[in-house]
């Protein structure tokens, strides 16, 4: 018996329990729901309720099947039950804190599953009545409040947490959820960040306050004031903005492990001699194998960090040695980690592995983002890749992430993770230079760009894509940073989505407007054209920008062709394609300056062919006659906003995070044997 | 009996007027065992973990002293009670002091100190001597370690309290060394001293402790447990040492910044808003695990102010006084120590940066670098600006140290902590010159001829506007500039004609930007320092400046500083005394020698820190980036020879040159390659790495066998072998050696104190210091000095070992 319900865990419903005979427990909520005040006639009738084991499925499916009617006849009733919760939260006895928030739990699930339709006020006075509900909701978010301040059991703040996840979960739509204005009034704000800037506390709990902090801060973000949103913008504390970001950084990092395991797992055996065998066919599958469930919630948080906090960029470039995160693991329901951190708190030395590789957040989410941005065609991780990129928009445009990202004594390998593709070998991943973090963003960026040219064209993230890249040309343009970065790379990568948009002109143009897509990336070239100057590594790299343009000059040809044909009809894309016709004339004054002199060149020295150096000398030696005209607005970009563009995103993301939170909250519940052994022994 | 040679005191025992004490109670001098141990004779000032009822100072301590000589003057036959019948005993040993008369030398040329001491009073010489002006620390430390006599050695114990302490800090691994590994008597006289400096001061405490320690280290390890010496140390450290409770005179300096109604913060203007909770450990406790000690406290001033609070009240739970500045030291000595563990330079730069930016977490505190000359607090390591050195298996890094200079580090509140991305103008977008080109100078410059003036000028933009601290609604003003720019190419281009430009203009200024920026060294993984020490002082302070949170407060510094873990700085701790000695004597003889002798903190037997010289380059660096002789190298950088700044820049070469060599032929400073040899940005040259003196040479090769190094290039330096600065050269070591040798006692007695006790292989053989006292020839005339110095001069010009050592050095290790 006590086996299966231990598996159970406690809120989890399980489906047919055979009950021989009632429980007391039962009688008692039987009792409640009945019309009578059950302490009528017993007058210990609350006090012994809390002294009883929880039994969840019994209280929610009764409380799902109260009828309309019903509900008047015994709302006194339920107002009592849950006033008295609150009450029972205040107890000296463990035991009574516990099986509370287990009632409480079971009381906003099991009135919001039965009444999906209703609106918020009707919620509230069933639960608390609505003369009394601000008071109880006060009174609910102090014990809360204390009991995750205080210095008391650590499975009791962890129920606190699941307690709050849960009332922050009940609707899908988290905006709805009217019992939230509460929440609102009465902030938890501090305790959460208490929490975080604790190492054990933060250890245990982390995961779980910063979860329910995305997802407050989401709480009508756009229609009112949101005071976590206007507390979260202005924490400055370094330990707690640092514990937030350790928190994403175990959980990324996390991922990122669980995701080279399944690789791995899949490269040996017989599984990988199967799909050399067969080819590509399977790499689908392999994919498919390889996706380990985003974590969305947590990338949101991540979002709102950099999104709202100023002072939390500094995070994402403090260091920590990869170690760090192995030995605090994220899994919050362990039932005694204090034993395992005591070491490492004692432990004066870090330990030492010379393979170890310095991380900080940043580079933990770039590998992430390089993981969760291979395949974009399941909906999450569409989603997780358009946050990704909404993240690095907010990074790129940040003065203090630039600088970092720029700073030539901060070099690291990034392991980017490339999609196995047929037409290129995997890369060694051994061999990547130690740079300056801005060309892991450049790298990634340029892996998205060829290696999403694809039917099912994902247009909004090419945008922010592209965007990313001309935020950070900007800084590097206005600062005179010369990064020693490959260029030629982008440049080719950006000729070869030119040449997509245009040999899929048709498709393409029944969902997207590509002319946005093909004037930035002309405008990107007209960076390098007009401003080489200031921010370009060599001479050398002025030359190559020139040679590239006019080796791929077709494409620049059929794009101007294109354009202008657009743009000399009428329809809705004229104004779009004459904006890009315009954009061209640098590129199209170098081609048409630079071909002639090549052709004549070969044609001087007959040479059929000329050879890169030779293209070159002649570009170096035909500068002078070239006019370019100076395109206003390069260096400019639209600051990123979230709302209105972005807000449609976020609620729906929003809403499938607490789906998600809502399902794990219930999976991951403590087990009562846990609790009853740890206060057995407290009380 | 060895010492007494040199010892001043030989000269005064050789007074005829030798009536010192001759006092009946002379006749007692067969008294026995005097000084039983454990009780201090000679009531010396005592001061022992439990009594600090008493406050010492100048006064005091004169009273003391005073008694020690009345007690000894009047010896044991008056004296009704004697308390001390010991005393009287002590001091007079006619027998002894005849010896000494006999052996001494009257015809060595002692200086002025002696005439002053021919005094024919009827009253004790020594008094007289212990009383005059004439009487500094060096000879009270010559005393107190030639002295057999306890009533001397106690007299002199209580008089270092009333020399300055800057004067007896100079001299504190002499007197430690002394405490350590000398008699029971001579520790007794010194440990009171030593313990109420340690009571007073924090920075001695540890400096003591350290000492201690790594002087011990050459005990044997069953002797050293037990060893006085350890004692102290285990002492010192257990932090027992503190100031009384309610002592009047540190009252008023200790409550200020204790009192929670001044709370700082406000003074600053930059205190942190709201603080919602109390800060608590962070992931850098437990990473790098600097206790809790090194709690920045100081960020939150609530908690800061009610920790002292409780201290102030009782006083038994004062925070410990000395844990951050260990955690501090502690936390640089495991990075070092982690980080020899790595295999490559790139992975010992990543880890460093990584393990300095936890450390910042912790900052500020009350915790400072003990090389620096000024009181001061650590704010901020700039931990992207660190390099690891050169080295084969150890790793010695140097680091940037950000701080703020304070009044009084012990009492002056820790500075504030300011969040890293308060400033955000680390390269000043807002700033920075759009290369001198708006659109319309972009335009300009077609048409005509681009105006590089405009450039220069806009890159002297006035340091303080970009040094703002930001407001937090700064966000905005980023973006406000970009629109800002776009208005003004917007405008430009309504209002006029497309604006064409040539590409040619483009490549151009491209090609010219490139080459006018500083050649800076290139980046290499494999010599990460290079880059990092190339780059100008004050370039670097300001622009670290121009990053940091803290660059705006009027009282910030930049400091550096070499960890060393795993290398033994002891004697470069006893060269850097040499030098400073020598140093003190040339400015004091006015000999115009230049050296520069950099600050060494020993830590232990095997590590410590080093002050960095800084805008200075090695001789093999120079050779190498350059591709030039040293003489043309000159003229690059200072001008044609009949320029003012060559001149000057020549002489300081020479009188560099004049000092160095004069220091590397007394100490037999060894190991001299180019590497070795630093020459700063006035022509100067400075030597480093002294691991190789008097006794020891590496690998006992045989080779460098000239006095000092003088290559041809330094003689076309100064201008060739006939030319007025060569002999200019040649004058001054003359004149350097004569100054050196009037005051010979002084660096002498520096070693010799040294080498007690020590294993260092300076001191191997036992020949040392008669070797060092030979290479002062104190019995040469002037005019013998002059051809002895002709003769090296020559002899190290010829010398075929220098020449082959640099060749030898190329092949092993590749420095030129």
């Amino acid at each position: 018996m006590s086996q299966v319900e231990k598996r159970a865990g406690l809120l989890r419903r399980t489906s047919s329990s055979k009950k021989p005979l009632k429980e007391k427990v039962v009688l008692m909520y039987d009792e409640i729901f009945a019309k009578e005040d059950p302490a009528k006639n017993n007058p210990r009738f609350w006090d012994e309720l809390f002294l009883m084991k929880v039994n969840l499925e019994y209280l929610e499916s009764k409380l799902e099947s109260v009828d309309g009617e019903e509900v008047q006849r015994i709302q006194d009733n339920i107002n009592s039950l849950f006033h008295h919760c609150v009450q029972a939260l205040g107890e000296e006895h463990q035991i009574k804190v516990v099986n509370a928030l287990q009632t409480l739990c079971a009381l906003f699930r099991g009135v919001h599953q039965k009444n999906k339709s209703a609106s918020g006020f009707d919620i509230i006075n069933m639960l608390m009545g609505f003369d009394k509900a601000e008071q109880r909701m006060k009174d609910l978010m102090e014990r809360l409040d204390s009991l995750l301040c205080g210095d008391g059991s650590e499975s009791l703040k962890s129920l606190c947490l699941k307690l709050l996840l849960c009332l922050v979960t009940v609707t899908d739509n988290i905006s709805q959820n009217t019992i939230l204005e509460y929440v609102m009034i009465n902030s938890i704000f501090e305790a959460i960040l208490q929490i975080l800037s604790d190492v054990s506390s933060r250890g245990q709990h982390g995961y779980d306050a910063v979860v329910l902090l995305a997802l407050l801060v989401n709480y009508r973000k756009y229609e009112s004031v949101n005071p976590y949103i206007v507390k979260l913008s202005i924490v400055d504390d370094e330990p707690t903005l640092d514990g937030m970001g350790m928190v994403v950084h175990q959980a990324l990092t996390e991922y990122n492990r669980q995701y080279k395991d399944k690789e791995e797992e899949n490269q040996g055996g017989f599984f990988s001699t199967l799909t050399s065998m067969v080819g590509s066919m399977f790499i689908a599958d392999a994919d498919e194998k390889l996706s380990v469930q985003t974590n969305e919630a947590i990338l949101l948080a991540l979002y709102e960090a950099v999104h709202l906090n100023r002072n939390f960029i500094t995070v994402l470039a403090q260091s920590h040695p990869e170690i760090d995160i192995a030995t605090t693991p994220t899994p919050p329901t362990r039932p005694h980690p204090q034993h395992h951190l005591a070491p490492l708190m004692n432990n004066p030395e870090l330990p030492l592995d010379p393979n170890l590789q310095t991380s900080n957040l940043l580079i933990t989410f770039l590998k992430y983002a390089s993981i969760v941005m291979q395949d974009t065609k399941d909906e999450h991780r569409l989603n997780s890749a358009r946050l990704c990129l909404i993240i690095l928009t907010c990074i790129a445009e940040d003065q203090y992430a630039d600088a970092f990202l720029h700073d030539d004594n901060m070099n690291f390998r990034v392991n980017l993770h490339r999609m196995p593709m047929r037409h290129r070998k995997k890369a060694v991943d051994k061999n990547i230079p130690s740079r300056p973090l801005v060309c892991a963003v450049l790298d990634l960026m340029v892996e998205f760009i060829v290696t999403h040219m694809m039917k099912d064209f994902p247009m909004d993230l090419y945008l922010r894509c592209v965007q990313i890249i001309h935020k950070l040309l900007c800084y590097q343009k206005k600062c005179r940073i010369r990064l020693h970065y490959t260029w030629r790379e982008l440049w080719s990568a950006l000729i070869n989505l030119l040449k997509f948009l245009l040999s899929n002109e048709t498709t393409l143009l029944a969902k997207h407007n590509i002319f946005h897509l093909a004037l930035l990336v002309v405008n990107l070239f007209n960076m390098f054209i007009t401003y080489g100057d200031t921010f370009l590594p060599t001479s050398n790299s002025y030359d190559e920008l020139y040679y590239e343009i006019v080796r791929m000059h077709q494409v620049f040809d059929n794009l101007y062709c294109m354009v202008l044909r657009v743009s000399t009809n009428t329809g809705q894309w004229k104004e779009a394609a004459s904006k890009v016709t315009h954009a061209l004339v640098n590129v199209r004054a170098i081609i048409n300056h630079f071909n002639p002199k090549i052709e004549s060149y070969a044609a001087v020295n007959h040479i059929s062919q000329l050879s890169e150096e030779q293209v070159l000398e002649v570009v170096r030696s035909n500068y002078d006659t070239l006019t370019l005209k100076l395109q206003d607005g390069l260096d400019q970009f639209e600051r990123y906003s979230e709302q209105p563009k972005e807000a449609a995103f976020f609620k729906e993301l929003v809403r499938s995070i607490s789906l998600n939170v809502r399902k794990n909250v219930s999976l991951n519940t403590l087990s009562q044997d846990v609790l009853l052994k740890e206060f057995s022994t407290i009380s | 009996c060895n010492y007494f040679h040199s010892s001043p005191s030989l000269s005064v025992c050789s007074s005829p007027s030798l009536s010192l004490p001759s006092t009946p109670s002379s006749s007692s001098c067969p008294a026995p065992g005097p000084a039983p141990s454990g009780t201090p004779p000679l009531g010396v000032i005592s001061e022992g973990p439990g009594e600090l009822s008493l406050v010492i100072d100048a006064e005091v301590a004169q009273r003391a002293c005073q008694e020690v000589l009345q007690k000894v003057d009047v010896g044991g036959s008056q004296n009704g009670a004697g308390p001390e019948p010991a005393l009287s005993v002590t001091i007079v040993k006619p027998a002894q002091i005849q010896i000494r008369e006999v052996e001494d030398d009257p015809g060595s040329v002692k200086s002025a100190r002696r005439r002053q001491r021919h005094n024919p009073s009827k009253q004790s010489w020594l008094l007289r001597l212990f009383e005059s002006k004439l009487f500094d620390v060096s000879m009270a430390i010559s005393y107190l370690h030639n002295s057999k006599e306890p009533g001397v050695q106690a007299y002199i114990g209580n008089r270092l309290f009333s020399f300055p302490h800057d004067d007896v800090d100079f001299y504190l691994p002499q007197l430690l060394n002394m405490y350590i590994h000398m008699d029971e008597d001579v520790g007794d006289a010194i440990k009171p001293y030593v313990v109420h400096r340690c009571r007073q001061s924090i920075s001695f405490s540890l400096q003591c402790a350290w000492l201690l320690g790594a002087y011990s280290s050459d005990m044997h390890i069953s002797t050293q447990r037990h060893s006085r010496g350890t004692k102290l140390r285990k002492l010192i450290l257990s932090d027992e040492l503190k100031p009384a409770g309610a002592r009047a005179r540190r009252d008023p300096l200790a409550l200020t910044p204790f009192c929670p109604a001044v709370s700082g913060s406000g003074e600053h203007g930059l205190s942190p808003s709201k603080r919602t909770h109390q800060r608590s450990k962070s992931d850098a406790t437990v990473s790098i695990s600097l206790s809790s000690n090194l709690k920045r406290t100081a960020s939150n001033p609530k908690v800061e102010s009610s920790q002292d609070e409780v201290g102030c009240h009782t006083t038994k739970d004062r925070p410990v006084r000395l844990a951050p500045q260990r955690e501090f030291i502690k936390s640089l000595m495991g990075i070092g120590k982690r980080l020899a563990t790595l295999p490559t330079k790139e992975q010992k730069t990543q880890r460093l940066i990584s393990e300095l930016s936890l450390l910042n977490h912790k900052l500020p505190a009350r915790v400072w670098l003990p090389t620096a000359a000024f009181d001061h607090h650590v704010v901020r390591v700039p931990h992207t600006q660190a390099v690891v050195l050169n080295s084969k298996d150890k790793a010695p890094y140097l680091i940037y140290v950000e701080v703020l200079e304070c009044e009084n580090f012990e009492t002056s509140s820790v500075p504030i902590r300011i969040p890293e991305n308060r400033i955000r103008s680390t390269r000043s977008v807002e700033n920075l010159p759009d290369c001198g080109m708006t659109a319309e100078q972009r335009a300009g410059s077609f048409s005509t001829v681009p105006n590089y003036d405009n450039d220069d000028e806009a890159w002297s933009v006035d340091d303080i506007g970009e040094l703002q601290v930001e407001l937090p609604e700064l966000h905005t003003n980023s973006c406000d500039n970009i629109s800002q720019f776009s208005v003004d190419s917007i405008t430009s281009l309504e209002s006029k004609e497309p604006v064409f430009i040539a590409a040619g203009d483009i490549r151009r200024r491209l090609s010219e930007q490139l080459a006018q920026t500083p050649t800076t060294f290139k980046r290499d993984p494999e010599d990460p320092s290079a880059v990092a020490l190339k780059e100008p002082w004050e370039e670097k302070v300001r622009r670290i400046r121009e990053g940091s949170p803290y660059g705006h407060l009027p009282n910030w510094r930049l400091l550096s500083v070499i960890v060393k873990c795993g290398d033994d700085l002891r004697q470069e701790l006893l060269a850097f005394q040499v030098l400073q000695q020598l140093q003190s004597i040339w400015e004091q003889e006015r000999v115009p020698l230049w050296i520069k002798p950099y600050k060494i903190l020993v830590l232990s037997a095997d590590s410590g820190m080093i002050e960095p010289v800084v805008n200075a380059v090695s001789l093999h660096q120079v050779k190498k980036h350059s591709q030039l002789s040293l003489l043309d190298y000159f003229l690059q950088e200072h001008g044609s020879p009949t320029t003012e700044a060559f001149l000057s820049a020549q002489r300081n070469f020479v009188q560099s040159c004049a000092g160095y060599s004069l220091i590397c032929y007394l100490l037999q400073v060894k190991d001299r390659h180019n590497g070795n040899i630093l020459l700063d940005a006035e022509g100067h040259i400075i030597h480093i790495d002294f691991g190789f003196i008097l006794s020891s040479s590496p690998k006992n090769l045989g080779f460098e066998t000239s006095a000092f190094k003088l290559t041809t290039e330094f003689v076309d330096v100064m201008g060739g072998p006939d030319g007025d600065m060569f002999n200019y050269y040649k004058m001054l070591m003359l004149q350097g050696l004569i100054a050196a040798r009037k005051h010979m006692d002084r660096v002498l007695q520096i070693v010799e104190i040294m080498q007690q006790g020590s294993q260092l292989p300076c001191f191997h053989g036992s020949s040392t210091m008669r070797g060092l006292k030979e290479r002062f020839h104190m019995s040469l005339t002037e005019e013998q000095l002059q051809l002895l110095v002709d003769q090296l001069v020559d002899g190290s010009m010829r010398s075929l070992t220098t020449k082959l050592y640099d060749g030898f050095q190329y092949l092993t290790n590749g420095i030129m």
